[in-house]
């Protein structure tokens, strides 16, 4: 907690890690398009379907959200998804960027002229449209489509109660042993392909330094969570946190370990000499669901507005709780197995958690139809008051500005400052 | 009544036989989509009900439920129904790792007893299975029926014998083996059997006991010399699940006729037996993850490849596509599926993002789009 006594200094915007994430980020990528242009083999996968296996095979990896995310920062999201529309796919689902980049052929417009031919796109049984987007963009390039199934979205038998705080040593208990049975097959069978396309040796030791340096990546995030969740005012607020994201893209590697580290670091001196983030923070929020890219200057409205502090989303925790795993019988591609056949990234009973952990006072998402949706009802079951916000983390378009604040003004006054002061008085009554 | 009438009769009415079957102390499994095999479930003494959507059932219950996922409306009616009681007299229900918006229905019901507990729902297994047909999927999905099995024997109370299991094929290999003499029917030269009729003749296969349909099926087979030829341009129907008969009326109301679909409630659903092979359960497991690939599988090229295949078999003048507003599973295949069919000569339409219940605007557009297209073949 930070010390009350001290006066409490308003931080500097920029978290000075996240100015090191920024830095390696443009390093890897020049270095990564180097690569490319040189011919080296590369891949082209989901978040969280085979990365870590690219890793320690020192094969370039472009993950697919990355990408798209690249391509939209270059402002051609637009552009593309009328590219893709021309070729009838006009859904409008953020992952297709990349293909609709492939399938214009006009590397002269592309974001950093596009990608070339990859050795294999890893095809994803993730979603329904993720397989088929996976599938037409090697169809397209004429590359392998190297198929998995299991992965973070595939159903699961009820989660265990508390599964955060089992899975990383006792991931083995947690997940059904056929399913890590079956993701260390598919592994196998995706290492001996890239080991027979490349002419690159796997190596146990290096997917051991790999995982172990995904441990110790995850642990400092988890470090760095707990000082932030318990900071009263917070010391560095969910926008922030996000910056630092990135680093979870380079897991695995000494340099993600190493910035992660330096963002503990700070995170640490700012509790000790009490920087934090909003110094007259009243209200704490939990951002429910995918980011919210589009709209930062909503962060900082109801800061200044009403004193909200967004402390608290699934990614920041995600990184501290879901995806270390402990290697266990010397061997890490059945703990890595463990991780991409099992995330708890959408569990209910982990949302309520971090929420709470975060002592926070409302949880805010995305509307999803004309009623409150599931999350929403449990999380107001839990006692946590939810607000629906229309809109989605793609298209800044379906912003809504006006219709938002009004929302977010009624849910403060109407239901988070009733709350506050109820538990105020509940306090002194006592 | 007529063997056609009484399909008719169970099309309309899905659960009669089912609540029939329970009045004489039976029991029910509802099951969603074409994968979970019915033979085990017959084998095991109950009855498999397949789950059906309902355009007029309205979704107001279900929404209670969504998460930040796609929706698509025939399978929100579907739960819809689930929670407003249509579906009371269910046992058990198991739900097999289908699309996401079915499987997720896992997910989903499992919350009804913390959000509406007085909604009441039958006992619920989840059927895992892959969406790969690589060798290590079908010894994974043979191993997952095999606990479909066990769990099958928890419910009854005891063992499925192997000649059990060998009847119930029998009888479902008989069951396809009718159902193609109609899909032949109806892609004869001329057409014996209208689409409109075929949709219903096959759907009843989902909801009546098997020997029981096996006999409609042969009675109305019997008389198929006399069964009147149809006229009308010769079309192919690709696209979303078809659990109700609006754009088959709106079709054949155009002055075509429906020769054959891709479609899980229709000429999919039966167009492939299980093969008898040395192991009976992986002959089972291999039929429903391997033949006549449901959109939801990999790789795209077997979807492209069953469809053409299909399309040509049944010498359709021209193909229609038909999805579902939300249905990114279909929306994303149909592009190379209309690529290939236009590539063999068959001219395509596409309707997108249509409504699971027409209005009669909806339907006039349709009217109008198709008599156009038909103009042209
Ligand atoms: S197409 Fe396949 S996944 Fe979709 S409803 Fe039919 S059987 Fe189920």
């Amino acid at each position: 907690m930070t010390d009350e006594k001290k006066p409490l200094l308003r931080s500097e915007k920029k978290l000075k890690s996240a100015a090191l994430v920024q830095a390696y980020q443009k390093e890897w990528w020049n270095q990564t398009q180097e690569r490319l242009r040189q011919g080296e083999p590369y891949a082209i996968c989901m978040a969280d379907d085979a990365e870590d296996i690219f890793t320690a095979f020192d094969i370039p990896v472009i993950v697919i959200p990355w990408w798209s995310a690249m391509i939209s920062a270059k402002r051609m999201s637009e552009y593309y998804g009328n590219v893709l529309a021309a070729h009838g796919y006009d859904m409008d689902q953020y992952g297709s960027l990349g293909l609709g980049v492939t399938l214009d052929h006009r590397p002269e417009i592309a974001p950093w002229g596009g990608l070339p031919k990859p050795l294999v796109i890893m095809g994803t049984t993730m979603s329904d449209h993720a397989l088929k987007i996976t599938d037409l963009w090697a169809r397209e390039y004429g590359c392998t489509c190297f198929t998995t199934e299991l992965n973070y979205n595939t159903p699961t038998n009820p989660y265990p109660h508390r599964w955060w705080e089992k899975i990383r040593d006792h991931w083995d208990q947690v997940i059904e042993p056929h399913k890590i049975d079956l993701k260390v097959q598919e592994l196998k069978g995706l290492i001996r392909f890239l080991e027979v396309h490349t002419g690159k040796e796997f190596s146990h030791a290096k997917l051991t330094e790999v995982m172990n340096l995904v441990n110790e990546q995850e642990d400092l995030w988890a470090k760095t969570r707990d000082l932030i969740a318990q900071s009263s005012p917070c010391v560095v607020t969910l926008p922030d946190q996000l910056s630092m994201y990135p680093a979870q893209w380079h897991r695995g590697k000494p340099q993600g370990r190493d910035i992660i580290k330096a963002f503990y670091e700070e995170t640490l001196e700012r509790v000790h000499t009490g920087q934090v983030a909003c110094p007259r923070e009243k209200i704490r929020m939990m951002w429910l669901g995918v980011g919210l890219w589009v709209n930062t200057a909503f962060f900082q409205y109801f800061e200044e507005e009403y004193g909200v502090t967004f402390v608290a989303s699934i990614y920041t925790s995600i990184a501290a709780d879901g995806y270390a795993r402990t290697i266990k019988n010397n061997d890490p591609l059945r703990a890595l197995a463990s991780r991409f056949a099992w995330l708890g990234v959408q569990e209910t009973e982990w949302l309520a958690h971090v929420a709470k952990q975060h002592h926070c006072d409302g949880v805010v998402g995305f509307q999803c139809g004309p009623r409150p949706q599931l999350w929403t009802r449990y999380l107001e079951k839990q006692g946590l008051p939810v607000c629906e916000i229309p809109g989605n983390n793609v298209d800044a378009r379906q912003w809504d500005d006006v219709n938002i604040r009004n929302l977010m003004k009624d849910f403060i006054e109407k239901r988070i400052l009733p709350n506050k002061k109820q538990a105020g008085r509940l306090k002194t009554d006592d | 009544m007529t063997a056609y009438e009484r399909i008719v009769k169970h099309y309309q009415q899905r659960n009669l036989s089912a609540l029939e079957w329970k009045k004489n102390g039976g029991k029910v499994i509802g099951y969603f989509c074409n994968n979970v095999p019915e033979e085990l479930i017959m084998a095991a003494g109950f009855f498999p009900l397949r789950i059906s959507g309902d355009p007029w059932e309205g979704t107001e219950t279900a929404e209670g439920y969504r998460m930040p996922y796609p929706v698509v409306a025939f399978v929100e009616t579907m739960m819809n129904k689930l929670l407003t009681g249509k579906y009371d007299f269910l046992d058990y229900l198991v739900i097999p790792h289908a699309r996401d918006p079915i499987w997720r229905l896992w997910t989903q019901l499992h919350f009804v007893s913390e959000l509406d507990p007085q909604i009441k729902l039958p006992e619920i297994y989840y059927y895992d299975n892959l969406h790969t047909t690589f060798y290590t999927s079908s010894v994974y999905n043979r191993d997952r029926t095999i606990e479909l099995k066990k769990q099958l024997e928890k419910w009854s109370g005891k063992k499925i014998p192997a000649k059990a299991l060998k009847k119930a094929i029998a009888i479902t290999n008989e069951n396809k083996r009718l159902l193609k003499e109609v899909a032949a029917l109806r892609s004869a030269d001329p057409p014996r059997i209208s689409g409109l009729e075929a949709l219903q003749i096959i759907g009843t296969s989902m909801c009546m006991p098997k020997e029981e349909h096996n006999r409609l099926l042969t009675a109305y087979l019997q008389d198929s010399e006399s069964l009147p030829a149809h006229n009308g341009i010769r079309l192919f129907v690709e696209g979303s699940p078809l659990d109700n008969l609006q754009f088959y009326e709106v079709v054949e109301s155009c002055g075509a006729l429906v020769v054959a679909e891709d479609n899980c409630w229709g000429n999919r659903y039966s167009d492939v037996p299980i093969s008898h092979t040395v192991n009976l359960f992986q002959s089972i497991v291999d039929r429903y993850l391997k033949k006549s690939p449901c959109p939801r599988m990999f790789p795209l090229q077997k979807r492209i490849d069953y469809c053409v295949q299909k399309a040509i078999e049944s010498k359709a003048q021209g193909a229609l596509f038909h999805i579902y507003v939300g249905d990114n599973l279909q929306a994303w295949e149909a592009p190379e599926e209309i690529k290939a069919l236009r590539a063999n000569g068959l001219p395509v339409a596409y309707l997108k993002k249509q409504p699971y219940l027409l209005s009669d605007t909806d339907k006039e557009g349709l009217r109008t789009e198709i008599k156009e297209f038909i103009k042209t073949l």
